[in-house]
């Protein structure tokens, strides 16, 4: 491969990640509508095509936690120790908020291309 | 799980303490359900080998632990690039210069390599390597300050377009610069014909002085010099912009001055000198200190003409011949 195509990919992989990461806190929050522990949530949302890695991850979902759109609690299951995550009222709002704009959005980029 | 535990280990180090064991529990639920679920698609209990994709995959301990943490910057981006241009100048107008003069030295003065034998001639530049430690070492303290208070003192915040500084076009010339460069070389150029200075001997207050056999060489190239950088002037003066034309002209001149010089200060300018009541051992004396003294000196003109050179280059690649045809069709 030639260097330019390499450089025109390491392009492509860094705005595509940024895109991404972008929304993956709209991503987490929807999915913890539905209590999950961190392992089976990377799964959840690896199956819909939103791969996340745990070191992106739990930092995230500490940050969503510590803003007050997250409670979680550990629990036994399995014979292990998981936390369970699931989202607070206050993240339940945010989380509708956080859809209206994303349909905004959406439907801007849409319009724009 | 040894691997795992060892991975662990090694993340837990870098995270915060308060937080160090609930993290932990938490990844290590994440990686051994990774290894679980991996060991039912396989059958067999994993090997280290097999394990150590997964810990590559999840990232090294430290950059693993480093999300955990707030994003710390020790000059951040709103304050790093005043920063950078200041280390940068101190650099390029400072460290460098007295690097260039300390090489000139210690390659042109055979006195100076005396004086600093063997690795002594490295340890004299001990002053330049303080030099460097401390610029580095205030400039970033002072900076990581400010950083850190700059919310406070709202040092970016406040601001007002109408504060902001005119646009400076680097090509203009002040024509107010050019008549008094004007004045200045034509009253010099006027005071040394009139006391023809392109002469040999010359007596002042009971003081002969008689110059080298060079010195009219000297004179009249520097004469021709001068011409010429008046010619250079006027052009200036009717076109007060630097073209590719003028500016490399410019520095035509300077570096056939400042060789001039150079080589005049290497080669002597006095042949004799005399004087009531100082005897011929005495004036000769003086006459070899005073050019042993000028070829010492001769390095400075060197420095100094390097550094002019310099910024007569630069101007000339800035303004370049695409940017004469850039100003050409804009009709500037």
């Amino acid at each position: 491969m030639s260097p330019s195509t390499d450089t025109g990919n390491d392009r492509f992989e860094n705005l595509r990640q940024e895109l991404r990461r972008g929304s993956l806190p709209l991503a987490v929050l929807a999915a913890l509508r539905t209590e999950h522990y961190g392992y089976t949530l990377r799964k959840t949302l690896a199956d819909h095509g939103m791969a996340i890695d745990e070191g992106t991850l739990y930092p995230l979902l500490r940050r969503l936690e510590t803003q007050g759109l997250l409670v979680s609690q550990w629990r036994e299951e399995d014979k292990r120790n998981k936390r369970f995550y699931r989202l607070s009222p206050d993240g339940k709002l945010i989380l509708k908020q956080l859809l209206v704009e994303w349909k905004s959005i959406r439907a801007s980029l849409e319009d724009i291309f | 799980m040894e691997l795992v535990d060892r991975y662990l280990h090694a993340v837990k180090f870098w995270l915060p303490r308060k937080q160090k064991d609930d993290i932990i529990a938490e990844l290590s639920e994440d990686l051994r359900s990774q290894i679980e679920d991996k060991e039912s698609e396989l059958g067999h209990t994993l090997s280290d080998a097999e394990v150590e994709p997964i810990l590559k995959r999840c990232g090294s301990p430290m950059a693993v632990a480093g999300r955990y943490l707030p994003q710390q910057s020790l000059i951040g981006p709103t304050l790093f690039p005043i920063y950078s241009i200041i280390i940068r100048s101190l650099f390029l107008y400072f460290l460098l210069p007295w690097m260039l003069v300390w090489m000139g030295i210690a390659i042109f003065s055979p006195d100076f390599r005396s004086d600093h034998p063997g690795a002594a001639l490295f340890l004299s530049l001990g002053p330049w390597w303080r030099s460097c430690t401390y610029s580095l070492f205030f400039n970033t303290l002072i900076f990581a300050l400010l950083d850190r208070s700059q919310a406070r003192l709202h040092l970016v915040n406040d601001w007002n377009p109408r504060s902001l500084p005119q646009v400076r076009d680097r090509n203009v010339i002040s024509r107010g610069s050019t008549i008094f460069e004007l004045t200045v070389v034509v009253a010099t150029l006027a005071t040394w014909i009139q006391i023809d200075a392109f002469r040999r001997v010359f007596h002042i207050f009971g003081i002969t002085i008689t110059l080298s056999e060079r010195w009219p060489y000297f004179f009249w190239a520097l004469v021709l010099v001068t011409l010429a950088g008046i010619g250079v002037s006027c052009m200036n003066l009717s076109n007060p912009r630097w073209t590719r034309l003028t500016a490399s002209l410019r520095l035509g001149l300077d570096f056939y001055s400042f060789s001039l010089f150079y080589w005049l200060f290497r080669t002597g300018l006095l042949q004799s000198f005399s004087a009531s009541g100082v005897s011929s051992s005495d004036a000769a004396d003086f006459v070899r200190s005073f050019n042993y003294w000028m070829a010492g000196s001769a390095i400075w003109v060197l420095v100094i003409g390097a550094i002019v050179i310099f910024f007569d280059v630069r101007r000339v690649l800035r303004i370049g011949p695409t940017s004469s045809a850039r100003q050409e069709n804009s009709g500037v």
